[in-house]
């Protein structure tokens, strides 16, 4: 009786949790305090959203997008729109493009504002919470100046943005970053980059390899903290932003180590903050004067992509990573054939998943909420045959399969040998 | 006849310190909302909570043992037991040689019966919850115990009626001694024991046992209604009486002797002055702490316990004796 007993235990981390601010579930196996496996379910926010998209047009779609998460409203619509302008071929005026950076970052510093918060409540931090939601009251005060909503500013039309920002909206932006500059920045470097105590927790906690964020496709900061250059505005020389002197965010410049850990990602995090401010000022330095969309009346787009045919992409870097939108016209109708997003957090939470393995059940909140996961964004996909009403989950494996099927039948002289990248899904299991 | 008026006294000094603990409760948590700029619930929003608890229903899950529901009675019953050994502002109630063992042993009980509950309630976040519970419990009391003893051994080389009784603290005090090495000696001890405190009553870095964000809550997970209830008492108990202690050993001077008051009234005057400084204690150790500083893993934790609070404890505990050892001339 010399042998080890090993006593795991399975816990469910969710739907509903209080590490979780939106359901998804974690199977965690545990020997003690140490996690053994993390399995993930997803699909408790499942709303069906492609299905609506199947009945509405162009212009009503960008109001679908919109709400796909509260978040990154203006990333999903801004994606949207990028795919519909490729698809059809619409130039965007070179004014519309600077308000869309403006809008953009502005979005992006009240994510990473938001997201600094919800590491602070996963450490049991609160005062860090309620002092850094309380500096983002600011920012979400001048969205709701621009765009009329607090949430969703609708500012996106298909070739263009639908407002202008006047003289005194630029005013109270500018002031806005002043005051970050002077009173929240320094408050919050002193936090995320020198707090003993948030150094204890948020050091060596959740580590992404550099090689696991590559072979799991990590996205945004997550991918960022883990040292992969990887940033749409910059890799893809998006929009205006190559004009305005963008370039990914490393941990390096501030702590001069690249870890990969959970301290990494907030770096990132407080590092963008400071970019985001820059490429506002820079781009109201640059803005030129003009028009601000292509098209005089709604109704015009409609005509126009009507005609249209072929398919697009759009990509964009949102506060959380890569989104990309795929739309593929209906030539005749208004109705794009097909409307399909990916979400950065889809990747990001297998790569966390992975990173977890070894770790402690203290690391579970901190390491999920340093990917910022939003799961409303990524809740879409669920195989449902309508006959028996069955429910089914298709595994990596299945999808593999179907792909390489779909390219046989497409194309039969295909030469190339497929195969998993890295180790694969850890759902789906080896191949 | 004596042990009737002990016991009247102690069902009297039960009824204060369950007001005095929750109203505590609701002035920490004002306190802290206003640190965080926040405006905080209303000051007696503790008692809501109390009443509203015992007047619902209480579930008791399915695969949960005996002791899930005794628990939360064992333990506001030790609490109590333990009222009778605490000093407030005065000699304990029910005083004798030696009991600071019985209360230590007391102290400890309490944790011992919440795990005890936890691991009965069948929830795998309780059981998170007592194992965190029991190793941090381990941790803290040696620093703790090694502190108090050495003061205790060390009053009673001054001379008192009972040695080993907590009794001993309203005789002479720590500070009386007067030597530079014992002045900082009982600075360090002070340090110990206002961590030993945070990590008793769970705030701050050691919040690891009820850790919400991780296992929702831990060994309280399960606990609803009534039962919840009774430990919400029975924690207030227990922060109102580890703050005694800490009081009593630092800062245990009375107020009646100043004004001139003796007998019942003279008592009345202490516990309230005792109170005071207990409330202020509390405010150093709880509402500071909390707001800011954030949760440990549990590693951290038992490494700040065995590897900073113990050398502190060793230090200060030799500090305060080597006058007495005669090391040094």
């Amino acid at each position: 009786m010399n042998s080890r007993i090993e006593y795991w235990v399975k816990i469910p981390i969710g739907p509903i949790h209080p590490a979780l601010e939106e359901p998804e579930k974690f199977i965690i196996t545990l020997d003690g305090e140490r996690i053994i496996n993390v399995d993930v379910k997803l699909g408790y926010n499942l709303r069906g959203l492609e299905w609506i998209a199947m009945r509405r047009n162009y212009i009503q779609l960008m109001y679908l997008a919109e709400r796909i998460c509260g978040i990154c409203s203006f990333s999903h619509n801004h994606t949207y729109t990028r795919a519909v302008e490729e698809m059809a071929g619409i130039e965007v005026p070179e004014r519309a493009e600077y308000i869309r950076v403006i809008v953009g970052e502005l979005e992006r510093i009240h994510s990473h504002l938001l997201n600094l918060g919800v590491i602070g409540h996963a450490i049991g931090y609160d005062t860090v919470l309620h002092m850094s939601w309380l500096a983002r009251e600011r920012v979400m005060d001048i969205l709701e100046a621009i765009g009329g909503n607090r949430v969703n500013y609708a500012m996106n039309t298909i070739g263009g943005v639908r407002r202008d920002i006047e003289e005194k909206q630029k005013r109270a932006i500018l002031d806005m970053i002043e005051y970050y500059r002077k009173e929240i920045m320094p408050k919050i470097e002193e936090i995320f980059l020198y707090d003993p105590t948030v150094e204890a927790r948020l050091r060596d906690a959740g580590v992404i390899p550099k090689r696991i964020a590559i072979e799991y496709s990590a996205q945004g900061p997550t991918a960022r903290g883990s040292g992969v250059k990887k940033d749409v505005r910059y890799n893809e020389k998006l929009g205006v932003y190559p004009d305005l002197g963008i370039k990914p965010i490393s941990p390096k410049e501030f702590t001069g180590v690249i870890k990969g850990d959970v301290f990494d990602r907030m770096v990132v995090r407080v590092g963008e903050l400071w970019q985001s401010m820059e490429l506002i000022e820079r781009a109201f330095d640059q803005m030129p004067e003009g028009k601000i969309k292509a098209f005089a009346k709604d109704n015009l787009i409609l005509l126009k992509l009507k005609k249209a045919d072929g398919e697009g992409i759009g990509r964009y870097e949102a506060p959380r990573g890569e989104v990309i939108h795929y739309v593929r016209a209906n030539p005749g109708k208004d109705i794009p054939s097909k409307w399909k997003a990916r979400e950065p957090t889809f990747p990001n939470l297998f790569a966390v998943a992975r990173a977890l393995v070894g770790e402690q059940v203290a690391d579970i909140p901190v390491a999920i909420a340093s990917i910022d996961p939003c799961l409303s964004c990524t809740d879409r996909v669920a195989v449902i045959d309508v006959r028996t009403g069955k429910r089914e989950i298709l595994t990596e494996k299945d999808l593999l399969k179907a792909s390489i099927e779909k390219t046989r039948e497409i194309n039969p002289n295909a030469s190339a040998e497929p195969g998993v990248v890295g180790i694969g899904c850890p759902r789906g299991g080896l191949l | 006849m004596n042990i009737i008026y002990a016991t009247l006294g102690l069902i009297g000094l039960y009824i204060y310190v369950s007001f005095a603990s929750l109203l505590w409760e609701g002035l920490d948590r004002k306190l802290v909302a206003r640190m965080q700029r926040r405006i905080g619930p209303p000051l007696l929003q503790p008692f809501y909570d109390f009443l509203k608890l015992v007047s619902k229903e209480s579930i008791i899950p399915r695969h949960a043992g005996r002791m899930f529901e005794l628990a939360p009675v064992f333990t506001l019953a030790v609490s109590i037991a333990l009222l009778a050994y605490t000093p407030i502002g005065f000699a304990p109630l029910f005083s004798t040689k030696g009991d600071v063992i019985v209360f230590i042993y007391l102290l400890t009980l309490i944790a011992f019966i919440r795990v005890l509950g936890a691991i009965n309630s069948g929830s795998p976040y309780a059981q998170i919850g007592a194992q965190r519970e029991i190793i941090i419990l381990v941790s803290r009391e040696v620093p703790m115990m090694l502190g108090l003893f050495a003061i205790l051994w060390r009053l009673s080389k001054l001379g008192v009626s009972r040695p080993f009784s907590l009794a001993t603290f309203y005789e002479h005090n720590i500070w009386e001694i007067g030597t530079p090495l014992t002045f900082m000696g009982a600075i360090l001890l002070l340090f110990v024991f206002l961590a030993w405190l945070a990590s008793e009553i769970e705030v701050g870095y050691f919040n690891i046992p009820e850790a919400e964000e991780e296992i929702a809550e831990g060994p309280m997970a399960e606990y609803s209604g009534r039962h919840l209830a009774l430990f919400k008492l029975s924690n207030a108990l227990k922060e109102f009486i580890s703050a005694s202690l800490v009081v009593a050993i630092f800062f245990p001077w009375g107020i009646s002797g100043l004004v001139g008051l003796t007998g019942a009234g003279a008592m009345i005057a202490d516990l309230i002055f005792h109170t005071i400084k207990v409330f202020m204690v509390l405010f150093a150790s709880m509402s500071i702490f909390r707001a800011v500083t954030g949760r440990l893993r549990i590693t951290q934790a038992v490494q700040v316990f065995w590897l900073r609070m113990l050398p502190a404890a060793i230090i200060g505990v030799l500090l305060i004796a080597i006058d007495v050892l005669e090391v040094i001339a």
